[in-house]
């Protein structure tokens, strides 16, 4: 180990000598590769599926609930609506649905002649028993049983008809049903238990669990009686994969070099620079899908002092350049957000004036807001209290490169005195810190279909930490006409009251200077030439390959 | 002192005895620390396991469920109450339950031990083959091939396992395309986690050896070998190899048990299933007793492999069989 310094000099050189011969052979592949034109879908074959995203410990959504989860589940399970590319929720599960004039019940008529895998039939009892299941603290659900919040009960009406009955009018339901984690599983699956259920679960989708072998992969086969695609799909009946082969390949380097050595036919989570690499070789299909909900953004904890101060909070906003940096690091990849929302959801409210960047501005507010000393560092002081920014980085959230963006951004609020300190932690440890309140600024994703995701960040409720210490308002606003706004928006059933509440609601939370939003939740997949027809599903951007086939 | 004597026979056998009895009680109380550090340690950083149950850190489960939990695994109990179980557990064999997979930890381990041990077991042979050759070659041929000879050591013991599984990737598999990136579970995939593992090790293992054989080659044997006519290879092999290997077989020990912990990171890198992997996991997730049940089961490695060693090295130098006699 001594020996380190000495020869760390030539290892630099091999190093671009290796990278040189690795990319020049790259380009020498995809020339040779270059793809027969033909749209004529191909029966069989398996696909290899490289996923970067942690391997689930369940693979029943319903329990726990988070990404890698959805990513996977939505190959075996299916939802009672989904949502299309333009953002309209459309018929899957359940060809039809209807709300009571009071928004309190909701019927739901289910598609005739759908079978569970293993036999049992679709029908309202079923629905029943999987709200039932996500509500049951045994099952250990958190994503879906937030999301079941305000359904007090489903009443069977008839075999094909189920009525949700609500506590309180909720306009982001069918939003809530169209996520992987409320979806429909078959009642006699969820009856063996959870041990059992979690190694496969049993649904309605185009694949079916075969075998997990753990960390390693999961093999999904074709379901040969698959009959109901979400409304939008390409086509009817079975998917024309034989088998898909789901592999959990953490590294992002092994994945990409994988994909290029035709070991596998999609990976997921590739870094920046290497979909730029891979989009500039032509050699593969970049599917661009950023996930719904929030943008990804820095928050700032107005919970406490110094960020108390609305001038503080903007004098931070104003302080701080990212543009340069996000095109630099994110190699162009990742566009530049001015939104609480993501791009995908439709009801978006963006105001690019309030987020230019004005060093002058940043200096005067500060001075007016008392942080008029200087230490020998050049960081302000008031009262002999130094402007320190605690700012504690998730490792696991956050990819290097944002990693990189925050080191800019802690550079460039420095030039007007904020001295930003940067924590990269683990993700227990980074929650850890939050729930005890250390930190100033922080930048946490949140991924859920529809504005919705806008009453959990920041309606004053969620800054009370749930049981298990988690809140979501990170910004810790607490402002009643936000409230209000946000509780309007979620009871109001017609869809453009609810865009305009939601729309005055963002005005406010983007006004006060809570946070900066970056861009949004990156997320895609990178495929061989030959996967044709995939696609990332337009409600959680999870990837779909009923309609996908493999060209020779 | 002649050898069979009854007095000198049970002389030896109490010695080994002795000696198998402080190996024995040494084993039993590395195991104990270990397993005693490991819980409180886990402890210490934040993270509270019963989210590690209820889908993860940042869980926003009910409080019914928390308590569920809670109530079902014990940690509604005072810690020391939770360390005595385990202990309980532990003495009874019963490794315990996986917070996450919600399956017994033996049967995980069991699941992944076989991959682990064999890419280590391949990677320590590679590791003696390559210090062997390469100590062998280097000492007593001047001073170009020793600098040579230490150079590579010092290079390859320097090398970091991320790094250079990077470059191999970049050669060989994006490169050159003979072996594949991401590990199959044939023969090609265990190529390049094995050359990755055993390429440092090899390092290390021949400077120490390189030293030793230095040492033989000017001792007395040596020159009536030469005396006698033996050719350079002969020495080499009849004579001073043994020296050379000496160091090596008791570092071997310490090998495998640095070879676990590199596993963690091949493992990652060539996505192989294995214990590395699972303790990445359960140390993110605070399963603590997948925790326990990798660090006690390297530990274990660790206190077999340094008996068998020891062993192995009372075969391989008669002095040390005659010192246990004495």
């Amino acid at each position: 180990m001594r020996a380190a310094p000495v020869t760390r000099r030539p290892l630099g050189r091999s190093a671009l000598i290796a990278a040189g011969l690795v990319s020049a052979l790259a380009l020498a592949g995809c020339q040779a590769d270059e793809p027969q034109a033909s749209d004529e879908p191909v029966e069989g074959g398996t696909l290899v599926y490289a996923s970067g995203d942690a391997e689930p410990t369940c693979l029943d959504p319903h329990v726990g609930g988070n990404y890698p989860q959805a990513l996977i589940a939505g190959q075996f399970l299916e939802s009672l609506v989904s949502r299309d590319g333009s953002g309209e929720i459309v018929p899957w599960l359940a060809e039809s649905w209807e709300a009571s004039d009071d928004g309190l019940a909701w019927e739901f008529t289910l598609r005739e002649g759908v079978t569970f895998t293993d036999g049992t039939p679709l029908d309202a009892e079923a629905v029943k028993v999987n709200v039932e299941h996500l509500q049951d603290p045994a099952t250990q659900s958190s994503t879906g049983y937030l999301a079941m919040g305000k359904v007090e009960r489903v009443e069977v009406v008839d075999d094909l008809t189920a009525r949700f009955v609500l506590t309180t009018p909720d306009s982001a339901l069918l939003e809530s049903l169209s996520q992987p984690w409320t979806a429909i599983q078959s009642p006699a699956g969820i009856a063996r238990g959870m041990e059992e259920n979690c190694e496969a679960p049993i649904g309605t989708g185009p694949f079916v669990v075969d075998e997990w072998v753990k960390q390693d992969r999961v093999t999904l086969v074709r379901n040969d009686d698959y009959s109901s695609p979400p409304a939008d799909a390409e086509h009817d009946g079975p998917a024309y994969l034989e088998a898909i082969e789901w592999r959990f390949v953490p590294d992002a380097a092994s994945r990409y070099a994988a994909l290029q050595g035709g070991q596998v036919d999609v990976i997921d989570n590739p870094q920046p620079d290497t979909v730029a690499a891979a989009e500039e070789s032509g050699a593969f299909t970049w599917l661009d899908a950023p996930r719904p909900g929030a943008s990804n953004r820095i928050e700032l904890n107005s919970g406490q002092a110094p960020f108390d101060d609305e001038r503080v909070r903007e004098a931070f906003i104003r302080a701080v350049q990212v543009d340069e940096g996000i095109d630099a690091l994110f190699f162009g990849t990742a566009e530049r957000s001015y939104s609480a929302l993501s791009s995908v959801e439709a009801l978006a409210y963006s105001e690019p004036s309030l987020f230019e960047p004005d060093l002058d501005r940043a200096n005067r507010l500060l001075d007016e807001a008392g942080w008029t000393g200087r230490d020998a560092d050049g960081t302000r002081l008031k009262d002999g209290q130094r402007l320190t920014l605690r700012f504690p980085v998730s490792t696991n959230q956050s990819i290097p490169a944002e990693q990189s963006l925050f080191e800019q951004v802690q550079a460039t609020a420095k030039e007007a005195g904020f001295d930003v300190v940067i924590d990269l932690l683990d993700l227990s440890s980074w929650y850890g810190r939050l729930f005890v309140n250390e930190y100033e600024i922080v930048s946490a994703p949140y991924t859920k279909v529809g504005p919705d995701v806008l009453r959990i960040l920041y309606h004053s409720d969620s800054i009370t930490p749930a049981p298990s210490g988690y809140f979501a308002n990170l910004a810790q606003l607490s402002d009643p006409e936000v409230d209000a706004l946000l509780t309007e928006a979620a009871a109001e059933g017609d869809a453009d009251a609810r865009a305009g509440v939601y729309e005055q609601a963002q005005q406010r939370i983007l006004g006060g200077y809570y946070l900066l939003p970056l861009y949004d939740q990156q997320n895609g997949f990178l495929l061989d030439p030959s996967v044709r027809g995939a696609r990332a599903m337009p409600t959680v951007s999870t990837p779909s390959f009923h309609d996908a086939w493999l060209a020779d | 002192m002649t050898p069979g004597s009854p007095t000198e026979s049970g002389r030896r056998r109490r010695s080994t005895a002795r000696h198998a009895a402080v190996l024995l009680g040494g084993a039993v109380f590395v195991m104990w620390a270990v397993a005693t550090l490991t819980f409180f340690a886990i402890r210490l950083i934040p993270g509270d396991p019963a989210q590690a149950i209820l889908g993860g850190p940042g869980s926003q489960a009910s409080q019914e469920a928390l308590d569920l939990v809670r109530e079902e695994y014990g940690l509604d109990q005072p810690l020391v109450v939770q360390y005595l179980a385990m202990l309980g557990r532990l003495l009874t064999g019963d490794l315990g339950s996986s917070y996450a997979l919600r399956m017994p930890v033996a049967e995980l381990l069991a699941d992944q031990v076989g991959g682990t041990l064999l890419l280590a077991a391949l990677s320590l042979a590679l590791a003696w083959v390559l210090a062997l050759g390469l100590s062998l070659w280097s000492t007593g041929r001047g001073r170009i091939a020793a600098a040579v000879g230490e150079g590579i050591e010092l290079t390859a013991a320097a090398l970091p396992h991320f790094w250079l599984a990077a470059v191999l990737i970049a050669v060989f598999a994006t490169g050159l395309g003979w072996f594949p990136p991401v590990a199959t579970g044939t023969p090609s995939g265990l190529v390049l986690p094995v050359v990755t593992l055993a390429v440092p090790l090899a390092g290390f293992l021949a400077q120490v050896m390189r030293e030793s054989l230095l040492d033989a080659l000017q001792q007395p044997f040596v020159v009536s070998a030469q005396a006698r006519g033996e050719s350079t290879a002969g020495i080499r092999l009849r004579h001073t190899i043994r020296h050379a290997a000496l160091p090596g077989i008791s570092l071997s020990g310490w090998a495998l048990g640095w070879l676990l912990s590199g596993a963690v990171v091949v493992e990652t890198i060539f996505a192989m299933p294995g214990l590395g992997r699972t303790l990445l996991q359960a140390v993110t997730l605070r399963d603590i007793p997948v925790v326990i049940g990798v660090v006690l089961f390297v530990a274990l490695v660790y206190v077999v492999m340094t008996v068998i060693t020891d062993l192995v090295a009372r075969i391989a130098d008669p002095r040390l069989r005659q010192e246990a006699a004495r």
